[in-house]
């Protein structure tokens, strides 16, 4: 039962399903079972972007000129996004790794949460440039009220799961007594978890950032914070492929198309499942509330705001197979969200943000053949 | 004219779509449809809608799950005259 970096049984990784088979040995992708990871994986790594290509430092001019309650809703969106990607940039890895039994898949989670890991380093590229000392800001993320109640509700189904995946690992099957409690591990109660924490995540990746994402751009309209707008629309295209994973995901399960006994556990837990999601709206919809606690900012108040969650929340539910939940909410409340969240207008061509090291390129560039003089090539 | 279908959305009236020119989603959009959408390429699946009738070609391979009786509009276009809900 115990988690083997090298599983030496000969398994045949097309017949294993996603989770809670054997574990991975060969990391090879000649063959596949599901090869729609590997294509993801492609698909975000031809996304690779880093956060010192995107110069941010006229924000600091903008940021000075803000309301109070404009940098309240800026700095707090900022640090929940810090803790959202904290999670993500750890918690693929911790949770899924030990049990996956597909190599594309395995690869799929190590690259999304590197992808995670290049958001939370964004955010510190975004805060040193407004904040000489930024320790402030990342300091409040584990003492603020608002956000942890959102980080225990995200990270509770991880570590539920992790934790049973640690009784299963080291003592199998059956009655595990810890600190006097115990606990009746099974391999289906830990598909279970695993079923929903996927939705949990599902959700988070769904519509957990959307309030921020439509601050950021309501503020990119206005031309404001345009560095950090431009790094925003790089994180909302990742989020975008991880939330297409999860879906895969879900639905594979959904369909038989995996682990028959996934099957059986998606129609069983359905009503969680839609809770979970549920729950994640009105947790946004409260963030709205928070964000605009001392007043709006020109172009989004906490109405719209909360009508774009419920726009957003419909196409993300009817995703995986449930009834769009907000009927009254059918179009969109904020058009101009969609250009920024546009795959195609996405560039991070490095003349774009004039860096330094781009421009010695540029001047190496220039050099033709006339400046070669007699040098006789 | 081989290339131009008759697509009725939401149960609206018959649109002229010419399959040569640009994906069904921007082909909705130029009469005017507001349509959903994010990455436009295939692999979000914001734009998902329902197939009542007809058949769709993909330009691009989607990336996004493709529900049984879904499509994605911003990477096909039509191979009959199609019947959706968007
Ligand atoms: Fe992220
Ligand atoms: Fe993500």
């Amino acid at each position: 039962m115990s988690y083997s970096t090298f599983n030496q049984e000969q398994n045949n990784p097309l017949t294993e399903p996603m989770f809670l088979g054997n574990s991975v040995n060969v990391a090879r992708y000649d063959q596949q079972k599901h090869s729609i990871f590997e294509k993801l994986i492609e698909k975000q790594i031809s996304f690779f972007w880093r956060p010192e290509e995107i110069d941010v430092s006229r924000d600091r001019i903008d940021f000075n000129k803000l309301t109070a309650s404009e940098k309240h809703v800026f700095i707090s969106n900022l640090k929940y996004q810090t803790l959202l990607d904290s999670i993500q940039g750890r918690s693929p890895n911790i949770a899924l790794l030990p049990i996956v039994s597909l190599p594309e898949l395995e690869t799929w989670i190590e690259t999304w949460s590197f992808f995670e890991t290049i958001h939370s380093r964004s955010y510190t590229h975004i805060l040193r440039n407004l904040f000489s000392d930024p320790s402030e800001v990342f300091e409040d993320i584990v003492i603020n009220e608002q956000i942890k109640i959102r980080a225990n509700d995200i990270s509770k189904y991880y570590d539920d799961l992790i934790f049973y995946t640690q009784l299963l690992q080291t003592h199998g099957e059956g009655d595990v007594v810890v600190d006097g409690k115990t606990h009746t591990v099974t391999q289906r109660e830990i598909k279970k978890k695993l079923f929903l924490c996927i939705n949990s995540v599902n959700a988070l990746e769904a519509i957990r950032f959307y309030v921020s994402f439509a601050c950021t751009f309501a503020f990119a309209e206005r031309e404001l914070m345009e560095g950090n707008a431009k790094i925003i629309k790089l994180i909302a295209r990742d989020e975008n492929v991880h939330l297409t994973s999860t879906q895969h995901i879900l639905n594979l399960w959904q369909y038989g198309e995996d682990d028959p006994e996934m099957k059986e556990i998606a129609e069983e837990l359905r009503d969680e499942a839609y809770e979970i999601f549920m729950t994640a709206v009105k947790q946004e919809k409260q963030w709205a509330h928070y964000l605009f606690k001392d007043g709006s900012m020109i172009g989004l108040n906490e109405s719209m705001l909360c009508q774009y969650v419920e726009y957003i929340a419909n196409l993300r539910m009817q995703a995986i197979g449930f009834d769009a939940p907000f009927e009254n909410q059918r179009s969109n409340p904020l058009p101009w969200m969609n250009k920024y969240l546009v795959s195609d207008n996405v560039q991070v061509a490095p003349q774009e943000s004039e860096i330094t090291s781009y421009l010695v390129g540029q001047i190496d560039s220039e050099v033709n053949a006339s400046d070669l003089g007699d040098f006789d090539l | 004219m081989a290339n131009t279908f008759k697509v009725k959305v939401n149960g609206g009236p018959e649109l002229a779509v010419d399959a040569t020119e640009g994906t069904l989603l921007e082909a909705l959009e130029k009469h005017q449809l507001e349509m959903h959408y994010h990455c436009r390429s295939g692999f979000c699946g914001a734009c998902r809608s329902t197939l009542k009738s007809g058949t769709v070609r993909y330009t691009t391979e989607p990336l996004a799950y493709v529900r049984k009786g879904d499509i994605l509009p911003c990477c096909c276009v039509p191979e009959s005259d199609l019947d959706i809900e968007h």
